[in-house]
């Protein structure tokens, strides 16, 4: 099952001015599987994914998907490709109402796309494209504020949006950047569970601070460490592995539970 | 009960500013009422880009100009049917978005507006100076069309009619491009042009189209002036005059087709009225513009269906 990798990379590196961001990482991603990346604040995580979904290109080395080399494929030509994200601080369109926001990102793979006369001049809001954004928006359990303008929904709802925005686009590898932020242990809970029902139709890649909430749902995890992956592999292994103990979180414990939390030092939103 | 009514309204809109204008034109003359007819085409055109993209630009009168001289130009050398001058106006309007557009929507905030402003300045020196064998420098030039069918030039109502007919054409274009998914876009463009891309969008090329419409209806506004001026001068292709423009979307409120309309008429009547009551009436839309900035930040129509709105809402609670 784990055989087919789809997406590589191969020395990839960024850096900023003399700052070296992401340094040489070579990164395999297995069809079906829900992988995840841990590390302290400034370890490079979210400007890997940046690297991954094209916001901006690499110092140095490549990325291939599918085996189709994407160094330097437009972002939205990537998205075409089936690769998809969400970002770190949510990113939705506040000006938009809640369902504007999922009807662009449903009639993006729709036949409507194609014909840009109904592209151009008809009604965005025809039924088709609105009953799956209402369903899109159901699956996270907002369907009964869609026609709110997105700038008055509460940050956790904004971040449920922004994922329902990405699964509506069907990806066939999804880039969650802290999914679990800013949201209350509830909406925890029920994002864990679409997610470990997701998980099953799609290739996932979640980067997270607090482990213990990742550890049932991944079934491989990297840790990156100023700019580099030092360890990989069986989540369990992982966090009892050695050099992860040592410069992660100094200490001894390799239990779940022991180590949540003790490296979220930033700002939340 | 209250939405109904709303829906209803915008399904006759088109029905309700044709009727407005009616209206006005026996109150400020026909003359001038077409003149607002036309302006507010153009205003139409820049808030495409303005208010829905977010792109402001300096350089309007380019556009314009370039419809207005067109279409005078084929008077003069091809044909003095005005449906052809006004065709050409069209071509010359969206090759000029083809030709600028690629460099200018690359661009965002500041740049886009000096860009195109740039580019005004061109065009500009080309209809006063360069090109003054054929456009007639700054004397400008005359424009002769003939009468087709019962399009009868001379007579001012017909091309009151004309003009009011193109402007209901406009509106009703402008209402489906903006209540598409072309328009949603064009709005999350405004708000975040990244973000957009990442729903898989090729922002450049939308932007490109929302450009080149924007071209090619100023054009169509500069060819319907020379239609009811019969004669171009440079001041149709003057970059001053962009300032009346963004005053007019910023006076009605940008982001919307009717705010486009309120402010178009209102700005016509503060710079047709004004001047005669108020020697230098320019210190006094200085001063409304501080006001606009400042408290109505969202324009005329803007403030009117927030509070129409608020009342609504009050009254529906009690
Ligand atoms: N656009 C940028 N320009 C300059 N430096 C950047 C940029 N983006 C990231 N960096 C720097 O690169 C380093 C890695 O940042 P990154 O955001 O990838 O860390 P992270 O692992 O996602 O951390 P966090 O857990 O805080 O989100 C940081 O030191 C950051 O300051
Ligand atoms: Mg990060």
């Amino acid at each position: 099952m784990r055989e087919k990798v789809i997406l590589e990379t191969q020395n990839l590196s960024k850096q900023f001015g003399g700052f070296v961001a992401v340094e040489k990482v070579n990164y395999k991603l297995f069809e079906g599987e829900t992988a995840g990346i841990i590390g302290p604040n400034g370890a490079g995580k979210s400007t890997f994914f940046n690297l991954l979904t094209g916001l901006f290109p690499p110092t140095e080395g490549k990325i291939l998907f599918f085996n189709q080399d994407i160094t330097s494929t437009q972002a939205e030509h990537r998205v075409e490709l089936g690769l998809v994200r969400t970002f770190q601080l949510v990113s939705v369109f506040d000006s938009l109402s809640v369902i504007d926001n999922l009807i662009l990102a449903v009639t993006r793979f729709s036949p409507i796309f194609t014909n840009k006369f109904r592209f151009f001049f008809r009604d965005a809001h025809i039924k088709n494209i609105t009953e799956r954004a209402k369903e899109a928006l159901n699956r996270v359990g907002l369907a009964d504020k869609s026609h709110i303008l997105t700038s008055e929904l509460s940050y956790g709802d904004k971040r449920k949006l922004e994922i329902a925005m990405a699964l509506a686009l069907n990806p066939k590898v999804l880039l969650l950047d802290e999914p679990f932020a800013g949201l209350s242990d509830v909406e925890i809970k029920e994002l864990l569970n679409l997610l470990h029902k997701v998980k099953k139709s799609l290739t996932l890649i979640i980067i997270e601070h607090k482990i213990s909430r990742i550890v049932d749902l991944v079934t491989r995890l990297s840790v990156m460490h100023e700019g580099r992956i030092i360890a990989e592999g069986n989540p369990k292994d992982v966090l009892c592995n050695e050099t992860v103990r040592r410069v992660y979180w100094g200490g001894e414990s390799c239990s779940v539970d022991g180590i949540t939390d003790s490296s979220d030092r930033r700002r939340r939103p | 009960m209250r939405n109904n009514f709303l829906e209803i309204v915008r399904k006759v809109d088109i029905l309700f500013i044709g009727c407005a204008f009616l209206l006005l034109a026996p109150v400020l003359t026909v003359q001038r009422t077409n003149d607002f007819i036309i302006f507010c085409i153009f205003v139409l055109a820049y808030n495409l880009l303005y208010g829905f993209m977010g792109r402001l630009s300096f350089g309007h009168m380019l556009y314009f100009g370039v419809g207005a001289y067109a279409s005078a130009l084929t008077a003069e050398h091809l044909s003095a049917n005005p449906f052809a001058a006004i065709a050409v106006a069209l071509v010359a309007g969206a090759g000029t978005g083809i030709l600028l557009g690629p460099i200018t929507v690359r661009t965002t905030g500041a740049c886009f507006a000096l860009i195109n402003l740039a580019f005004n300045q061109v065009g500009y020196f080309l209809a006063l100076i360069a090109l003054a064998k054929w456009t007639g420098g700054e004397d400008g030039m005359a424009a002769f069309f003939d009468n087709i069918w019962i399009f009868d030039l001379g007579n001012r109502y017909v091309v009151f009619g004309f003009s009011l007919l193109c402007l209901l054409l406009v509106v009703y274009i402008m209402k489906r491009l903006t209540s598409s998914s072309f328009g949603i876009l064009l709005r999350t463009i405004k708000e975040n042009e990244t973000r957009a891309k990442f729903l898989g969008y090729n922002t450049f090329r939308y932007k490109l189209a929302a450009f080149v419409i924007s071209t090619t209806l100023s054009a169509f506004a500069g060819a319907l002036s020379i239609i009811n001026y019969t004669y171009v001068t440079p001041s149709f292709i003057d970059t001053t005059r962009n300032v009346e423009v963004i005053f007019a979307s910023l006076i009605g409120g940008s982001a919307s087709i009717y705010g486009s309309l309120v402010g178009g008429i209102s700005y016509m009547i503060i710079s047709n009225y004004l001047p005669k009551y108020i020697q230098r009436w320019e210190m006094f839309l200085g001063v409304a513009l501080l006001l606009l900035v400042f408290r109505f930040r969202s324009g005329l129509w803007g403030y009117i269906s927030e509070t129409v709105e608020k009342y609504a809402l009050k009254g529906a609670r009690e």
